[in-house]
């Protein structure tokens, strides 16, 4: 007899021709395919964020009041002194890299899109802006260089941008907290499809157990024949949907970037972010073969 | 306390299935290390059910079973994993499993204790040549006659050298000469150290063979010793 007859063993279980194999594999195609899109849904606010943090953590905003006052070269002039004011004061400020007071054509051109063409902004009691660069490494106490700046130059206010920031990751949270609870809804419906599925193969198969019991089978031998099938079916359920959740992610960012505003291009997913979405059939694997093996443990010991 | 020499020990012990009457009552039982005992009874007397409690099948309804001098009441699942390779049983329908071949039916044992897959092949191929299979090896026991099949049954439960041997009407489907090969094969491992224990309804076995008898009667079991057995009378085996 030659030995590659015995390489062919065959497992004691004959999982491989259940029919529940095509179903469990389309509800983790499925499941994986969910999954997919959502995390890159998750790890692009993600990357938004960070970039959002990243360009707004080295800037601050300075924004001059106009001065009421009925004559308005008066009220112009005294509004440009105190933009002067508080240009000098934050130039003497350790850790300040740059001030840049905005020009009226710069402003101009940040105020078009609402008030639209052909407005002069030295009519209107618009305030100004001035730009301030400050290195990464500086420890400011924002809440007295507000208080600083508001002495140097009484029209002045400090906005460094968190506030606003706080609000967009409150919301970006809320997104993930929803996708987050689809990814444990989605995981949760896997498992509960392998355990029911693994249950009923186990009253299927359960005069093959008895015997694997009788010659002194444990139970992890058997929950490692299922966790071994599940494994399979996991991970080839998992390459089958992520086959078809890249394209779906690519088409969505591509719909994304076509949305004009600058706030959705900074979405996107990274090297690192990839390759989370690509592990997704080995998480599927896992998952399968865990629920498998634990079922079958659970199960068994209902069993003499 | 159990007795180390005995490989059973049962006191008190009933079965009963679900709300129905006890179908074994008050059984006490030592069997001794390196005995060679009959089970006999009429059908339905409770045999295959005794053996049931032998090969740890089953809990008893009530009562105590000691095998090996471990107290069941006290084993864990891996324990009686572990009891139960010490433990060879052949079915009267064999119980094999029908899409694996002859030589994975017997390698089973082997298998589930995790021995090395080349000491299994030399083991397998040897026992199979010696009842006979060896052309038969590979083939699904679902192809097999009754006679093979029982010979797999039986090569598998002698496969990995067991403590005690328990067989149900294990020369049923063959016929006289390899019922006899198979008979000297239970002696042979009997004076190895093998405690056996055979369910027959062979009076020639029975007769042929002068071992006790252990014989379940009106839910109760009697042993009767190759010396007394015309105390048995007119009862049917």
């Amino acid at each position: 007899m030659s030995s590659s007859s015995y390489i062919a063993r065959k497992q004691e279980l004959p999982l491989k021709g259940e029919n529940t194999s095509l179903f469990l594999q389309v509800i983790i195609s499925i499941a994986v395919f969910i999954f997919a899109i959502t995390l890159s849904g998750v790890l692009s606010v993600d990357s938004m964020i960070s970039s959002w943090n990243k360009s707004i953590l080295g800037s601050l905003t300075v924004q001059i009041i106009p001065v009421n006052d009925t004559d308005k070269e008066k009220a112009r002039a005294e509004t440009l002194a105190y933009e002067e004011k508080a240009v000098d004061f934050l130039k003497s400020v350790n850790g300040v890299t740059k001030v840049t007071p905005l020009s009226d054509e710069q402003l101009n051109e940040l105020l078009l899109p609402w008030l639209g063409d052909g407005v002069d902004i030295s009519e209107l009691p618009a305030p100004r802006i001035i730009d301030v660069r400050i290195s990464p490494d500086a420890d400011f106490d924002f809440a007295q260089l507000a208080k600083d700046l508001a002495a140097a130059s009484p029209q002045a206010s400090l906005d460094n941008h968190k506030l606003w920031l706080n609000k967009l990751i409150a919301f970006a949270d809320g997104l993930n907290l929803i996708a987050t609870t689809i990814l444990l809804l989605v995981s949760a419906i896997t498992s509960g499809a392998i355990f029911y599925t693994t249950q009923m193969s186990l009253g299927l198969h359960h005069h093959i157990i008895e015997i694997l019991h009788i010659v002194g089978a444990k139970d992890a031998y058997i929950a490692q024949q299922y966790a071994k099938r599940m494994a399979f079916l996991g991970f080839i359920g998992g390459i089958i949907g992520l086959f078809f959740a890249v394209p779906a992610i690519f088409f969505i960012g591509n719909l994304a970037l076509a949305i004009e505003g600058g706030i959705i291009t900074e979405a996107g997913l990274n090297f690192g972010d990839w390759a989370v979405i690509l592990l997704l059939p080995l998480f599927s694997m896992l998952i399968a073969m865990l629920t498998a093996y634990y079922t079958v443990k659970k199960t068994l010991k209902k069993m003499l | 306390m159990s007795d180390p020499n005995n490989i059973i020990e049962m006191n008190n012990v009933g079965i009963r299935y679900g709300q129905g009457p006890e179908i074994l009552s008050d059984i006490k039982l030592a069997l001794p290390r390196g005995s060679f005992h009959f089970l006999t009874g009429q059908s339905g007397a409770g045999k295959t059910s005794l053996l049931s409690l032998m090969y740890l099948a089953q809990k008893p309804s009530r009562g105590q079973i000691s095998v090996f001098n471990h107290n069941l009441s006290f084993a864990n699942r891996d324990q009686l994993a572990s009891l139960r390779r010490r433990i060879g049983v052949v079915f009267q329908d064999f119980r094999l499993i029908e899409h694996l071949s002859a030589f994975d039916n017997v390698a089973l044992p082997l298998r589930v204790s995790g021995m090395d897959e080349r000491e299994i092949r030399k083991r397998v191929t040897e026992l199979l040549t010696w009842v006979e299979l060896d052309a038969h090896m590979q083939d699904q026991t679902s192809i097999l006659s009754g006679g093979e099949k029982q010979r797999v049954a039986i090569a598998r439960a002698v496969i990995n050298r067991p403590d005690l041997l328990l067989a149900d009407e294990p020369t049923g489907n063959v016929d006289n000469i390899i019922a006899g090969k198979l008979m000297k094969l239970f002696v042979e491992l009997n004076k190895l150290g093998t405690t056996v224990v055979i369910a027959t309804h062979s009076d020639k076995i029975i007769n042929d063979f002068a071992y006790p008898r252990l014989h379940l009667q009106n839910r109760g079991l009697h042993i009767y010793y190759p010396s007394d057995m015309s105390a048995l009378g007119g009862v049917h085996v």
